[in-house]
């Protein structure tokens, strides 16, 4: 039977819900409006994964049953990625770490967490995609370059769309900034509005940018021409809806001295009405900080103790691989292809237990592997978008694996 | 025999700052498959400024070695159409650029944009996703 459906995009932390699918007989047969990355996640990948312990094939089950074993033999396990799971796996795995008294991280550990915990907590304002749509008139590209990272975030929301006070978009009603060290292709959009700064140089050029702000002639250390500085703060101060949406670049740059954005939107907030939006990358990322802050009052790098959690940087995943895990639980992620190899190279020396629909870089290591269905192609469930609004993604089709939910929840049968 | 003096002379090396970046046709290779020759083809490149390029003696297409204290890979260069800040090279996210970045950090987060490294001209070939991980 074909069917065409509206489906909810699970390539990256938009969750574009927009996208058209043609299924036949449980097959995808094509797909209209996604991005490159949303067509990349809805066909998949080119090796799917297998049962495996040690690199022989084995059953499900035994699978099932050998990760289990080293988990619950494991001093100070660590489970680790959950970004690309539902927010039901993601609480799965809240409850593993808690059976197991381990220790529990996300990919956002060296992304956008950092970010994410100061909009949790309140300190940093934030609003919604919509609003930026319906409202926004001037947005800055910090460190970030959805063009990449995000295709459809510049046409689906931020710059290109009419919004309801922005009819006239981008031609007249929107002005986009571009603040990174080289010209990508957003800020080749951005045109003359962008400003070109030195690697490590975010934080002085946002002193600069309060400087101008509040009439005070910006002082450098690098060579940047002082009156561009000033013109792009009347730009801010004229805002009526200002939004900054922060890319690595930004967080990286900044992550010694993060207070110094919370002053900056505070500064900008007293001329205008300005939010902030982290880039996050995969679909649920944003999800898995949030669930855990419910449960926990942390959004990650968290060690269970007697039921009980603690959060502290030793209980990030890079210090836990450095130097303290004596196994690893991968749910969904490539920690191979993601973490510095003088890192992740580790990964060799203990027990990998690897959770994905798919054959990654981390597979090569993996002691045990155990596939499940892809979150949002063959299993729904809910995800939190990038901006912080909770989504029902529904399946496209039925696929052969149990979800990473149902496998985490085998798994806590087997340790509990 | 002619004795080939040149292999016996150390080629120039030059300290850079690597930057790395989001490509989004890049991500969909890697996605699609790591060791795969469309990744590594679009994954162990530098990109560098025309100048600096001159002034370093290096040529599109050819390859470098990126050295820091933590990992060393072969790369091929990549001219930029634009001018870029002098002293830097830009290489799109990947596990090549990872092999370059430091495992030490103070909050957690590796410094994954801003890496110092040596880079040289080399004989090599580019490094394979084998040969980064010793697999």
């Amino acid at each position: 039977m074909t069917e065409m459906v509206t489906w909810t995009c699970t390539g990256c932390a938009l969750l574009c819900e927009d996208i058209q699918v043609r299924v036949d007989n449980n097959r995808i047969e094509q797909v209209e409006h996604a991005c490159l990355k949303g067509k990349a996640r809805i066909f998949g990948c080119k090796h799917v994964a297998v049962p495996a312990v040690n690199g022989a094939g084995v059953s499900i089950d035994d699978a099932i049953n050998e990760a289990a074993r080293i988990l619950k033999g494991a001093k100070n396990p660590l489970l680790y990625g959950w970004s690309n799971s539902t927010s039901e796996a993601q609480m799965a795995g809240i409850e593993l770490a808690r059976t197991l008294g381990g220790v529990l991280d996300s990919t956002s550990s060296f992304c956008q967490g950092i970010t994410i915990n100061e909009i949790i907590k309140g300190t940093i304002p934030s609003c919604t995609l919509e609003e930026v749509r319906e409202q926004a008139d001037v947005m800055i590209f910090w460190g970030a370059n959805p063009m990449s990272s995000h295709p459809r975030h510049l046409s689906r929301y931020s710059y290109f769309p009419r919004g309801e006070l922005r009819q006239r978009g981008y031609e007249e009603d929107r002005t986009a900034i571009s603040i990174d060290v080289w010209q990508s292709r957003t800020a080749k959009i951005c045109k003359d509005k962008f400003y070109r700064i030195p690697p490590g140089g975010d934080a002085e050029f946002m002193r600069g940018l309060m400087d101008g702000l509040s009439g005070r002639v910006p002082k450098l250390s690098f060579d940047f021409d002082v009156k561009r500085i000033l013109e792009l703060a009347a730009v801010l101060k004229k805002a009526e809806f200002g939004v900054i949406f922060a890319g690595l670049g930004l967080v990286y740059s900044m992550k010694e001295d993060f207070g110094l954005l919370s002053e900056f939107m505070d500064t900008l907030n007293r001329f205008s009405n300005y939010s902030l939006i982290p880039m996050a990358g995969h679909f649920n990322m944003r999800g898995f900080n949030q669930n855990l802050y419910d449960e926990t009052g942390y959004i990650y790098r968290v060690k269970f103790v007697d039921g009980k959690a603690a959060s502290g940087v030793e209980f990030s995943v890079v210090e836990q691989i450095k130097h303290g895990a004596d196994a690893v639980l991968v749910v969904g992620s490539d920690p191979l292809a993601s973490l510095p190899a003088s890192i992740s190279r580790r990964l060799k020396d203990i027990p990998v237990i690897l959770i994905d629909p798919c054959m990654n870089l981390t597979s090569q290591v993996a002691d045990v592997t155990i596939p499940c269905s892809t979150s949002g192609i063959e299993v729904g469930g809910t995800a939190v978008r990038m901006d912080g609004k909770s989504m029902e993604i529904s399946p496209l089709v039925q696929g052969v694996n149990m979800s990473d939910e149902m496998v985490i929840k085998r798994i806590i049968e087997e340790v509990g | 025999m002619p004795v080939d003096v040149g292999k016996f002379i150390k080629a120039p090396d030059y300290d850079i700052k690597v930057i790395t970046y989001r490509d989004v046709f890049q991500a969909v290779a890697c996605e699609e498959d790591y060791t795969g020759d469309e990744c590594r083809e679009m994954s162990a490149v530098i990109v560098l400024d025309a100048a600096e390029m001159k002034r370093m003696g290096f040529h599109e297409g050819k390859n470098v070695r990126l050295t820091s204290k933590w990992g060393s890979v072969v790369v091929m260069i990549k001219k930029s159409p634009r001018e870029e800040q002098k002293g830097l090279g830009f290489m799109v996210n990947s596990p090549w650029s990872n092999a370059l970045v430091s495992d030490e950090m103070l909050n957690g987060i590796p410094e994954f944009k801003d890496i110092e490294v040596k880079i040289t001209g080399s004989n090599d070939e580019i490094t394979s996703i084998k040969e980064l991980f010793m697999l």
